[in-house]
């Protein structure tokens, strides 16, 4: 009797506990507007492209780059090239090679107070040959996710106790250094890792949502159907598919060095939407998602832009 | 050789860029902006104020009383980058490098729109179509009332 009586009272408070909980969370989602899901699937990777741009067939090898040369003095068709044209210039004038020898004199120079800076590159070996193509992953020691820029950071702050925050120019050299060191290294984002999947889809999220002053999302510029391909004043966006391959990159507008994360403040700033410092965790989620659609396609790095 | 050429151009041109940038910014450094501040509007922060920022939902703005806009003082609106910069996706008579994506706005005046509903798609696109990629120059105070006025009587003014 009593129990028949009591139990539909916990059952009601559990539901109201519930519903408490819920209205928590939910109340920490604002409303957002978003632009429609171009449903990527990430085990694709670059090769997503097929049916979303459709223009990887332009630059998917050095071959395919070669024999669509033609495009880049085309004004309407340039984009089509996904500026993959660019990495062909192998001169080593650009001020992107530069920054190789200078991260490599760093490394250097830091790796001498305390060759465990090394190792912590390599994650228990001095070899870091091939290693930054596997970035961004999951750091089971430290319970987060790491791009090659947040590895240097946190190398620097535990070997050295020397602060190299991501975005400024040492540890972006640095990272040019590393990753010039997997050229030619296909991107090998671990998808089958649950961390980096689930930041993965925080990332993608983050594509889709409306943001700032103008309301737009990544998405209402680099997705089919947007102003992908279009000219938006003097620019054509183009697929986000393979993108992160070349950063970071010397910039010839901006005349200096840019990593990925840095190149996302600036497009927000163009998108009147608060930039974030990288490093920022929703930056490196972004990273993560947008690295996803590059795997399988080579590393070059140093570039230009 | 071309490409190598046009690339090395490229480079010289951002050296000589950044260094009369770098110059400008020791010789006048007071005169370097703080970066405008965005934080009333949506962010991707995770905990950042703007994080939690919601986005402003579509407003059907009546026009209230004539038009009254200044076309000539539109013009430099909706030509400016960081204002209307409606040539960013709209062909424009006499603008430069237009944009595609959006409708061809070379003869606006002459398409039977009133100057009411001109005004409330400037002011927020949002409430004609749900998906479009327009700003809502009202809603979000982009443009102010008088300059949305200018604006639209400039648009209007293409026959």
């Amino acid at each position: 009797m009593h129990d028949r009586k009591r139990t539909p009272a916990l059952t009601a408070m559990a539901l109201a506990l519930c519903a408490l909980a819920a209205g928590n969370v939910l109340g920490e989602q604002p409303y957002r507007e978003r632009y429609p899901d171009a449903k990527i699937d990430p085990a694709k990777g670059v090769e997503g492209d097929v049916g979303f741009s459709d223009t990887i067939q332009y630059w998917r090898t050095e071959a395919d780059l070669e024999r669509n040369a033609g495009l880049a003095d085309k004004p309407a068709e340039q984009w089509k090239l996904n500026w993959k044209h660019m990495d062909l210039d192998r001169i080593d004038l650009h001020p992107g090679h530069l920054a190789v020898d200078e991260g490599a004199a760093l490394v250097k120079k830091l790796a001498a107070r305390d060759p465990a800076f090394l190792t912590c590159l390599g994650e228990g070996s001095a070899e870091i040959k091939g290693k930054a193509a596997a970035y961004p992953k999951f750091d089971v020691a430290l319970g987060r996710i790491l791009t090659v820029e947040g590895r240097i950071e946190q190398c620097a702050k535990s070997v050295l106790g020397e602060d190299l925050p991501q975005g400024k120019p040492p540890n972006t050299k640095i990272s040019v250094y590393f990753k010039s060191l997997s050229a030619g290294v296909p991107t090998k984002v671990d998808i089958g890792n649950t961390k980096v999947m689930e930041a993965y889809r925080r990332g993608e999220q983050s594509f889709y949502v409306r943001t700032g002053q103008l309301n737009m999302a990544c998405a209402s510029c680099h997705v089919p159907g947007s102003i992908m391909g279009h000219k938006l004043r003097g620019e054509t966006p183009t697929t986000p598919f393979g993108d992160t391959a070349h950063y970071p990159t010397y910039r010839t507008p901006v005349g200096a060095l840019e990593s990925l994360q840095e190149r996302f403040a600036r497009c927000h700033n163009q998108m009147r939407t608060q930039p974030l410092k990288p490093g920022d965790p929703a930056y490196t989620d972004l990273e993560v998602f947008m690295t996803v659609l590059t795997n399988g396609y080579p590393i070059s790095v140093p570039s230009a832009r | 050789m071309k490409r190598t050429l046009r690339m090395l151009a490229a480079v010289l041109m951002g050296l000589t860029f950044a260094g009369t940038a770098g110059a400008q910014g020791a010789a006048a450094p007071q005169t370097q902006k703080a970066p405008p501040d965005y934080s009333a509007f949506p962010c991707l922060s995770y905990t950042q104020p703007c994080g939690k920022v919601a986005t402003r939902p579509p407003v059907s703005k009546a026009l209230d009383g004539p038009l009254n806009g200044n076309a000539e003082k539109g013009k430099q609106l909706a030509q400016a980058r960081n204002r209307g910069n409606c040539l960013a996706c709209h062909v424009i008579p006499g603008g430069s490098q237009p944009g595609t994506r959006g409708l061809d706005l070379s003869h606006f005046g002459s398409s039977g729109r009133s100057d009411a509903e001109a005004y409330a798609m400037v002011w927020d696109m949002r409430t004609i179509n749900p998906e479009t990629l327009m700003p809502p120059f009202g809603t979000n105070e982009i443009l102010n009332e008088q300059e949305l006025r200018d604006v639209v009587a400039y648009l209007l003014s293409f026959r």
